[in-house]
């Protein structure tokens, strides 16, 4: 038994036995509930004790909507596209490639990524759970916030936490930048609202949401319209009347200075150099053409300029939209062949750069997706969830029955990059036969996000007060980091 | 820190039981108080470990009675290793014989002494409401008489004896308490006319009829509370949970219940036991698809959510297990959860399942029970008037502190879900309790008793800093007594800024008929055009036979948006209302036909409307449905929809499954006219017109951001998602909120909107021709100032909008005085 768990363990038969220096008083936790106003927990000799960082940034490449592992990277036998052949012949339907690294191969289309792999280490054995229903939103909210929805308080995103806890990388810089998801005007946007947030942590560490990054530099210009001389005339005025005004002189009012000082923030940033960052125009046409697949690669794009300028943490995805993108209920091999096409280059570019001016030692980089698919299995083998198949064939008779069609949680890939994490390197693996469950090594989402956040330097054991109970990082401060995966 | 001290307490005569070598009161209480409570008692529970009582030192699995040797604790305090060792190595280990004092005790049972506890003697609230003796001096108001009445009380300095009479604070100056009063009751700042009004009325009564006349205004005090009552009770028009069919909304029921003031006690037995589907949302929680946590399921949501807005308890710690911070136990969570379950209800501790069953209950049996035998709605109703009886002054005290917290910025008890904690003043939230009791637990009548106090109407305090996060507990910096400055909410700031600007949207989002009952009858008389239908069954004047149900269907096309649209609906005996197969609306009770906001659910293009409608009895008699809408198109034409031989019936019917209907099979017939429905016209005819012709009700009315669905300004601002219970709102602004202040496209199109509306209205001197054209800044800044701050421009200001305004400004320089303005924390925070 460790004796240094700050967790609030919620498990009987272990609790006695753990030596928990959880600051749970009841009286602070009282002063809390109800209102947003979250306290750390901490243990008896002060503070929890953080891992010493290994990265500074963070980026999370989001291919939303449940990346088929074996169509990307984690082959398996291939079958070629043949009318009458049966579904369950259908592991792979894309041919595999070498890669940087000897022992490792991907699927063909990744041909970039494939030449980058020596720079970082592919998981091939992340599992989730099956939560009876193989919701894209709960299991999108779950990768994102640790916690399976619905929830007695409002979970905070990861980046939010890192936003919370490490602040931002550089004081201008907003801690926590969410690219190419909309959050109005497609389906499900309700279910992405709610984990898109930063829950109980209170708006201050909210993601700035970016859908578009060519249109990100408006994010931080003046409104349409407004020259910056304009702009810096209008922050005059503002202040001068401020001056002015009778209430003036009211010392320490809380409501009066956090106005001042938010004013103050928000102009500073809409008026910095900084803000460039945001302006993927500002790039070489050579550059931007080494991204431009389009929207995902334009976001990978900006994702690395804000990194560049101090992002703390960088989401970017190729955006979850029902039965779009990576949600691939039919047409799957055609699907995913495109989608190929727009993620290859732009994130092994986005590697490349990093490392080429040195970033990516210190900026950890996540490629994830909800779950996997499979061609025959909904959930995980023996799974009660409900198959939400669009077709059910017992044989390929169509170009749109070719490829992965289901959810599968099994067994998942993520792709980890930079940020102290092992070069090269290739944790767990998954059965070469269906069912193609992680065999070796499985990894949690509760593990993964420790591993993320201990990158960080942030405890998985980090709480928080809120409403009188404690809310940790990772579930009941249990995740553990993967250590195998550093170098 | 005193109050952090856990201290023994005896709460009754100590009987031992059984023959023990230790004595647990006077051998080993002491050793554990000295080692152990400090982390494991009193409010303390690290680990997840408690010793308060025997049963949370047992539940822990730190000991077995009567066995040492498998019990854990005695383990840690003899371990020889540092890191393990209990209590930490950077305080003193117990003695060996200490160690074998506790050995003993477990060894032999570990007698406890009944009702010994480590816990705080903490503050309990007298279950019934008690009696509150006034002091004078008489003619002061009752609020007044316990805050001012004995001034002298509050002297520290004893050697000056008080002779002076009792003195009244001063009231707050008129301009600021016109903005506070009229932001507080409705909403929405005075306009100009209000507080000329104010400030020349010399009646000694104008305080008090200033907040009567704003109480009067049904509509604009529901449009305002609502943001309130939303939040409390997790409703919204958008959501998790809607796409599924997981959620409901109860905003038509909860309006209209705003709108007529209902009683509280009634108001609350509706949302407990809805007496129709059109409150249910509230105790159906969220339900998403697939297998939640055992502490998220309908039940406990359930528990947790009745707990929280009815009686501030905190249910979220004992829904998992034991609570270490206050008296509510797993059994307590789920007692209530099985009043709601349809199902037996199985425990489960910490996601665990323990192979026991909850039996239904209510948290305080000394005021009465649920007989768990009772089938559900049984069991709910009874559950509704024990919270609602007038001897549960907890009930009562919960909502008078929310009250009291949203109009004094901070409530008696603070936090306001907090009410095991000790108020700051006791005797005042007992007035406040016993007056809502009393006045037949009319809300308004609180308020108004409230804000008609001197107390309420005095300068107020800012929030400091170190106010954030402080409770009722804390010692220090409690201002509860004296009304703190609040921010604007969202809502608040929304309203006025469109009001301001003349901005707001011309069309709502929320599901709700915008009408009083007293308007209604004032408003034209719109003539009937629907007939009755039925199903084949009722051709050439057949009676149709009784058990049945037919599905009737109408499919049409709209030429243009929907501006707004209302149906009214009554079938004899029942109907159920889909539109696009989602179920809108039912009842089962003819005579009352339902008046439903058809306004976001209509669109351009087709729509097909279906009402599933079943007779009862078991033999032929009279039915009908009867269905008429009227539909106001965006071009400005109004549609109606009219049950008729145009509809389709079909003797099938489909199933439903969350709320969906099926497909439902033919074959297809046209309706037939019922004939022989005079009864039913005679009957409902009136209600039915009164319904529709709510549609024409305050058309020029300015839509308030209340209504409409959380967008990405109000949500910045602090709107919460309502996935959650929120009773109060953040107090700070943000950087990404002034972020989205200072360039979100929002407020610039409110601003620049705004700029050109301003202009149009300020009267600009073109006499010397358009070259020489005099803009009137002063009026205008007076104006705009007036408006937004209540008070005219002083000098340096005007002198400052003078530079900015020129003398013939352009939109872009009158835009950045409004955003300035609108910027300005003495715009957003209300003193």
């Amino acid at each position: 038994m460790s004796s240094t768990h700050t967790s609030h363990d919620c498990d009987a038969n272990e609790t006695s036995a753990r030596r928990d220096f959880l600051k749970q008083l009841a009286a602070a936790g009282a002063a809390t509930l109800g209102m947003s106003a979250p306290r750390a927990l901490a243990n008896d000799f002060g503070t929890i004790a953080h891992p010493t960082a290994t990265a500074d940034s963070c980026i999370l490449i989001w291919l939303a909507g449940g990346m088929a592992a074996p169509e990307t990277f984690d082959p398996k036998t291939y079958h070629p596209f043949e009318v009458g052949m049966p579904v369950d012949r259908m592991l792979s339907t894309f041919p595999s490639i070498d890669t940087a690294v000897d022992q490792i191969k991907i699927c063909k289309g990744l041909e970039n990524i494939a030449s980058v792999m020596d720079r970082g280490t592919l998981i091939r054995s992340a599992v989730q759970p099956d939560l009876g229903s193989i919701l894209h939103s709960r299991h999108q909210y779950h990768w994102h916030t640790g916690y399976v929805p619905p929830q007695t308080v409002a979970a905070p995103h990861l980046g939010a936490w890192m936003a919370k806890v490490l602040g931002p990388n550089n004081p201008v810089m907003p801690p926590f930048i969410n690219i190419g998801q909309r959050l109005e005007g497609v389906g499900e946007k309700e279910e992405l609202k709610a984990f898109t947030t930063a829950g109980f942590f209170g708006s201050e560490f909210g993601p700035m949401n970016l859908p578009y990054a060519e249109q990100a530099a408006r994010a931080v210009q003046p409104p349409e319209g407004i020259s910056s001389q304009r702009f810096a005339d209008r922050d005059r005025l503002f202040r001068r009347l401020v001056d002015q005004s009778p209430g003036r002189d009211l010392a320490s009012d809380f409501h009066r200075d956090s106005i001042l000082r938010s004013m103050d923030n928000a102009y500073r940033l809409l008026s910095s150099d900084d803000r460039r960052a945001f302006d993927i125009t500002a790039e070489t046409p050579e550059s931007l053409q080494k991204y431009d697949t389009g929207r995902f690669g334009r976001g990978c794009l900006l994702a690395r300029r804000l990194v560049d300028a101090g992002a703390r943490f960088v989401e970017v995805t190729t955006e979850y939209v029902p039965f779009l993108h990576w949600d691939t209920h039919n047409s799957g091999h055609e699907t995913v062949a495109r989608l190929h096409g727009e993620i290859d280059q732009p994130i092994a570019q986005l590697i490349r750069d990093l490392d080429a001016n040195g970033r990516l030692d210190r900026t950890l980089v996540v490629i994830a997706s909800e779950f996997s698919r499979d061609a025959m299995i909904e959930g995980r083998p023996g799974s009660s969830a409900n198959d939400q198949a669009t077709f059910k064939v017992d044989k390929v008779t169509e170009p749109k029955h070719y490829g992965l069609h289901r959810h599968f949680t099994g067994g998942t890939s993520v792709m980890m990059f930079g940020g102290g994490i092992k070069r090269g390197g290739l944790y767990g693996s998954t059965a070469p036969e269906r069912p193609l469950v992680a065999i070796e090594n499985p990894v949690s989402v509760m593990d993964l996000h420790a591993t993320i956040m201990t990158a960080m330097g942030i405890s998985p054991k980090t709480g928080f007060d809120i409403e009188g109970r404690p809310f940790y990082v990772t579930k009941d401060g249990q995740g553990r980091a993967v250590t195998e995966l550093f170098g | 820190m005193s109050y952090l001290i856990p201290v023994v307490v005896l709460l009754s005569a100590s009987i031992c039981v059984g023959v023990t070598n230790a004595d647990f009161a006077h051998d080993v209480a002491p050793i554990l108080q000295a080692h152990c409570v400090q982390c494991h008692g009193g409010n303390e529970a690290q680990g997840g470990f408690s010793m308060n009582t025997r049963e949370l030192f047992l539940e822990s699995d730190a000991a077995v009675p009567g066995k040492p040797e498998s019990s854990h604790f005695l383990e840690l305090i003899g371990s020889a290793d540092q890191e393990e060792r209990m209590p930490p190595v950077d305080q003193p280990g117990l003695s060996p014989a200490e160690i074998k004092t506790l050995r003993e005790w477990v060894a032999s049972g570990m007698d406890w002494d009944d009702g010994l506890t480590f816990s705080l003697d903490s503050y309990q609230a007298p279950l019934r409401l008690f009696d509150v003796s006034l002091l004078g001096p008489d003619g002061w108001h009752p609020i007044d008489q316990l805050l001012f009445g004995n001034s002298s009380s509050d002297s520290t300095d004893t050697e000056f004896v008080h002779a002076t009479a009792p003195k009244l604070p001063a009231r707050v100056a008129d301009n600021l308490f016109v903005r506070r009063v009229s932001l507080d009751l409705i909403g929405l700042l005075p306009d100009q006319d209000q507080l000329r009004a104010f400030t020349g009325d010399s009646s000694r009564d104008r305080h008090t009829n200033l907040i009567e006349s704003l109480l009067a205004r049904d509509l604009d005090y529901a449009e305002h509370w609502l943001t309130f009552w939303n939040d409390l009770l997790r409703n919204d028009y958008t959501g998790t949970g809607f796409i599924t069919g997981g959620r409901k909304q109860i905003t038509n029921w909860l309006y209209a219940a705003l709108v007529r003031n209902e009683p509280y006690d009634e108001f609350t037995r509706q949302l407990i036991a809805p007496p129709t589907d059109a409150s249910t949302g509230f105790i159906d929680g969220i339900k998403w698809r697939g297998e939640v946590s055992a502490g998220q399921t309908l039940p406990i949501q359930f528990s947790q959510s009745v707990s929280q807005a009815f009686l501030g308890i905190n249910m979220k710690c004992a829904s998992c297990h034991d609570s270490f911070i206050d008296q509510w136990k797993l059994d307590d969570a789920y007692g209530l959860a099985a009043v709601y379950a349809n199902e037996p209800l199985d425990v489960f501790r910490c996601d665990k399942p323990t192979g026991r069953q909850a039996t239904a209950a209510w948290l305080f049996p000394e005021l009465g029970s649920i007989d768990a035998a009772a089938p559900r709605a049984q069991r709910l109703s009874q559950l509704a008037n024990l919270m609602t009886s007038p001897d549960n002054a907890r009930f009562a005290r919960t909502i008078s502190n929310r009250i009291w917290g949203q109009l004094f910025g901070r409530g008696l008890i603070h936090p306001l879900d907090a009410m095991h904690l000790r108020p700051e003043n006791e005797t005042l939230l007992e007035l406040l309790a016993h007056r809502l009791v009393d006045h037949g637990y009319d809300l308004k009548d609180l308020i108004r008793f409230i804000t008609t106090s001197r107390a309420y109407q005095t300068g107020s305090t800012s929030l400091q800093e170190t106010d954030i996060g402080q409770s009722t507990e804390t010692p220090h910096q409690i201002r509860s007594l004296t009304p703190t400055a609040k921010r604007m909410t969202a809502e608040q700031f929304v309203d006025n800024a469109w009001r301001i600007t003349g901005t707001a949207p011309i069309k709502f989002d929320a599901p709700i008929i915008r009408s009083s009952q007293s308007e209604s009858s004032e408003l034209p008389e719109v003539t009937l055009q629907a007939g009755w239908i039925w199903g084949e069954s009722a051709a050439a004047g057949q009676l149709p036979p009784g058990n049945e149900t037919v599905t009737l269907r109408y499919s049409f096309d709209l030429a243009a948006d929907v501006d707004a649209a209302i149906a009214t609906v009554t079938a004899d005996n029942a109907f159920q209302l889909f539109i696009g197969n989602r179920l809108i609306a039912r009842s089962e009770d003819w005579t009352k036909p339902q008046a439903i906001p058809l306004t976001g659910l209509l669109k351009k293009g087709k729509n097909t409307l279906v009402i599933v409608a079943t007779n009862y009895a078991d033999r032929p008699n009279l039915a009908g449905v009867y269905f008429e809408a009227r539909v106001r198109l965006s071009d400005g034409s109004e549609t109606r929809l009219r049950s008729g031989t145009d509809w389709q019936s079909s003797s099938a019917t489909s199933a439903i499954r969350e709320d969906r209907l099926g497909k439902t099979p033919g074959p297809w017939k046209p309706a037939t006219i019922v004939s022989g429905n005079s009864v039913h016209q005679a009957r409902v005819g009136t209600l039915l017109k009164q319904q529709l012709a709510t549609l024409d009700a305050n058309p020029d009315k300015m839509v308030r951001a209340a209504l409409m669905k959380n967008d990405f300004l109000m949500r910045t601002l602090g709107r919460p998602g309502r996935e959650q219970i929120v009773s109060s709102r953040a107090a700070g602004m943000t950087t990404l909120e002034a972020i989205e202040l200072s360039n979100g496209a929002d407020l610039a199109y409110i601003v620049s909107a705004g700029a050109e509306n301003l202009l149009n209205r300020t009267s600009v001197d073109r006499s010397a021709g358009e070259d020489h054209a005099i803009f009137d800044h002063a009026a205008f800044s007076n104006s705009l100032f007036r408006r937004a701050f209540g008070r005219n421009a002083n000098s340096g200001e005007l002198e400052i909008l003078q530079q900015q305004l020129g003398r013939s400004p352009t939109s872009a320089q009158v835009e950045d005085v409004i955003w300035a303005v609108l910027m300005s924390p003495e715009f957003w925070i209300v003193r």
